[in-house]
């Protein structure tokens, strides 16, 4: 048995990959992950709101996710309640981040490996120099304007709080997001499918994915000609915490909407070779993301690809590169609400306790899948803190009964840049794996 | 101006906080960026490799995230570098993976103290000590500013703590929107809300940093103390520090008082501006 020790190149974050061959064919793989910055130790002791500003800091690309699923663990804990605009604003940012991860996810972590299979494809995807690659940062930078415009910055900002926001946002903003959007969905229509609206909205409700043009559909012809349609399959075992657009659920065999108990929720220790623990649900290990949430909403496109290939690289792509519209068009209809409810309050507390005792979970959904923070707070202090996040889920290493999600991927597969691709399929994240 | 980026015990934020930078499609024209981990096409061992080989050196290394006590590469990388920038909190003092480690630091403090990966007399190439971008996370004008008074052959003026005088030598406070009402003690009451200064109650550090927050603003659009956050100083040695949303306060008397302001003048002085203070500012108007 051959085994190969690789680094790898665009993920958030380090990592390392380990592939153990036989015969030609990756027999196992082992996603390793080492550096832990222990933040939820730093978190211990201090005050509850001092989470607020330190949890983002687990990730630079989500971490206003994190900022969301503290002050939702946080109100939790207190029992108290945003005010509907609050909940709407927060709603809008968080999916904005989701819509900037995505489209820099897919240009500038996805497709430059497709360069190594044809050259000819540099002039798009090029770091640095390719056309594409520009227009893709350009785009998200104006995505994450749009987050700024309610939260003061993007990354890292602290404007979520217990009862709703720091920030009162005015029509004024409102329209400039409306234009932010509209800008998205020209670069989506234009560059990613490459289709007039009308046709893609035909496609999408036949579910006819063979259809796409542009970007996506590039990538599909690419997948097609590499095998990638059918490889990269894990164990098809697919979960979302809900929230956002998408209703919470798990596909197992079939989608079964419904709460995610949390008390079925396990994190495991750790093995040798990661410091990512993994997490299971009902003893099972699941994949999260967008691909879950797609069929829990009811994607037809990532429906009719699944029900062909499965839990494979493409349509786990796919359903990454969808998405975007479908939040766009949530992110609309957030719009049109909020401006009834502009002249509410933006919190419902504008002081927060400085005592406060209890224990909160707060779940979201982060571009890579399910997050969820658990807090325990005492006297106004954090006693506990922690922190499963969705690279955990996916990138997670193995435990007795079952290799991680992302390692059971790779498994089978011929050549090493697959493996490489497969896992990075994922959206890896090293410093949310371990955080 | 040939650029190779590092990253550390990182968040990675300093990376997409670059990445916001309006023309990066022309900048990328200027500068040459050798590698970057989250973006380029080859892995870190085989970029550092190809650099040795080329003999060619770094023009600029920037370095994001914390490093450990004991890192020999990035040591090394750093002596062939013409320039070293640190970029972010975490790779300036160490910040928050510093505090869960004594083993970890930044480039050349650990929080205040000058005991950093590298030797106190530390000089790039260029001659230069490490250029210090503090911020969580620094700003893209920061970062790319930085870079291009290099590329212009210009070398920044430093301040105590390595940072560019250009880009931290003035206060958050500084085109606050709220200035108004610190100046007339009008203290924000409730969080949530335009109006009002956070100094009292809610921990505002906007008087006690150095940063260009709310001159140079973020995302071309915004600042914290614009969305109603209290500044928690994160471009300051002590960030994160302990209650981050309060503000220390003995007898009524915040605990620190803006940059060069006496207790003895505070008390005077805002005691007169709150009798003052024009009513327009007062309520909820
Ligand atoms: S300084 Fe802040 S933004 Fe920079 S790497 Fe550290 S945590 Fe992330
Ligand atoms: S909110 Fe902060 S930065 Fe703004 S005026 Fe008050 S003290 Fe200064």
């Amino acid at each position: 048995m051959k085994v190969e020790n690789l680094e790898l190149p665009r993920v958030e974050g380090e990592a390392r990959l380990e592939l153990f061959w036989k015969d030609g064919i990756i027999e196992d793989a082992k996603v390793c992950i080492a550096s832990v910055r222990g933040i939820e130790r730093v978190l211990v002791g201090r005050h509850y709101m001092d989470a607020l500003v330190i949890t983002p800091r687990v990730c630079g690309i989500c971490g206003h996710a994190h900022l969301i699923a503290s002050v939702k663990a946080i109100e939790d804990a207190l029992g108290i309640k945003p005010t509907e605009k609050a909940r709407l604003v927060r709603n809008i940012t968080q999916s904005l981040e989701v819509l900037q991860n995505h489209v820099k996810w897919f240009y500038l972590f996805m497709m430059p490996d497709f360069i190594l299979l044809e050259e000819r494809l540099r002039g798009l995807y090029e770091p640095f120099k390719g056309e594409r690659w520009h227009s893709a940062i350009r785009i998200a930078s104006r995505i994450t304007m749009g987050i700024a415009l309610f939260s003061g910055q993007w990354p890292h900002s602290s404007y979520a709080i217990p009862g709703g926001i720091t920030s009162e946002p005015s029509v004024k903003e409102l329209t400039s997001l409306r234009q932010i959007l509209l800008e998205l969905k020209h670069f989506f229509l234009s560059y990613v499918v490459g289709m007039e609206e009308a046709e893609f909205v035909k496609c999408l409700k036949e579910g006819s994915w063979r259809k796409l043009n542009g970007d996506a559909g590039l990538f599909l012809e690419l997948c097609h000609r590499e095998g990638l349609l059918t490889l990269g399959s894990s164990y098809n075992r697919l979960i979302s915490g809900g929230g956002l657009y998408a209703p919470c659920g798990y596909f197992m065999k079939k989608v079964v909407h419904g709460r995610l108990k949390v008390d079925q929720i396990e994190e495991l220790n750790a093995p040798s070779y990661s410091g990512a623990k993994p997490v299971r649900y009902r003893g099972m290990p699941f994949e999260t993301g967008p691909l879950a949430r797609q069929l829990m909403s009811g994607n037809l496109m990532v429906k009719s690809m699944h029900r062909e290939f499965r839990d494979s690289f493409a349509v786990r792509v796919l359903a990454r590169v969808l998405e975007v519209w479908s939040i766009a068009e949530a992110i609309e209809l957030w719009i049109e609400r909020l401006k009834e409810v502009l002249h509410e309050k933006s919190t419902s507390l504008g002081r927060f306790p400085s005592k406060a005792t209890g224990i909160g979970y707060g779940i979201v959904e982060a571009a890579r899948g399910t997050l969820i923070h658990r807090i325990s707070v005492r006297n106004g202090n954090i006693q506990d803190y922690a922190i499963i996040t969705p690279s955990q889920w996916n990138l997670g290493p193995r435990c007795e009964n079952f290799l991680g999600v992302a390692e059971k991927a790779m498994v089978g597969l011929k050549s090493k840049l697959h493996a490489q691709m497969v896992l990075r399929s994922f959206d890896l994240c090293s410093v949310c794996t371990t955080h | 101006m040939r650029v190779f980026w590092l990253q550390r015990l990182t968040c990675c934020g300093n990376t997409h906080s670059f990445l916001n930078y309006e023309s990066l499609h022309i900048l990328s024209k200027r500068l040459e960026f050798l590698y970057h981990p989250s973006l380029s096409l080859k892995a870190q061992e085989e970029a550092v490799e190809e650099l040795i080989k080329s003999g060619e050196g770094i023009d600029i290394l920037i370095v994001e995230g914390a490093v450990r006590t004991d890192e020999v590469e990035t040591r090394e990388l750093c002596k062939i570098a013409k320039y070293v920038i640190a970029v972010g909190n975490c790779a300036v003092y160490g910040n928050i993976p510093a505090l869960a480690d004594e083993t970890v630091c930044g480039l050349s403090y650990r929080f205040k103290e000058r005991k950093g990966l590298l030797d106190e007399g530390f000089k790039s190439r260029s001659g230069m000590p490490v250029i210090n971008l503090s911020g969580c996370p620094a700003h893209p004008e920061w970062i790319v500013g930085t870079m291009l008074m290099l590329a212009e052959g210009i070398k920044p003026e430093l301040d105590q703590w390595g940072r560019p005088k250009e880009f931290y030598s003035s206060l958050t406070h500084w085109g606050c929107t709220r200035n108004e009402y610190f100046e007339w003690k009008v203290e924000a009451e409730e969080l949530g809300s335009k109006r009002g200064c956070l100094f009292y109650h809610f921990g505002c550090r906007g008087p006690l940093s150095y940063s260009s927050c709310n001159t140079i603003l973020w995302n071309g659009v915004s600042s914290k103390t614009r969305a109603g956050t209290p500044c928690f100083g994160c471009t300051e040695y002590d960030f994160p520090r302990l209650g981050l949303w309060e503000t220390k306060q003995y007898a009524g008397i915040p605990a620190e008082l803006p940059i060069g302001v006496s207790k003895r003048g505070y008390i005077m002085l805002s005691g007169i501006a709150k009798m003052f203070a024009p009513e327009r500012l007062k309520g909820e108007g």
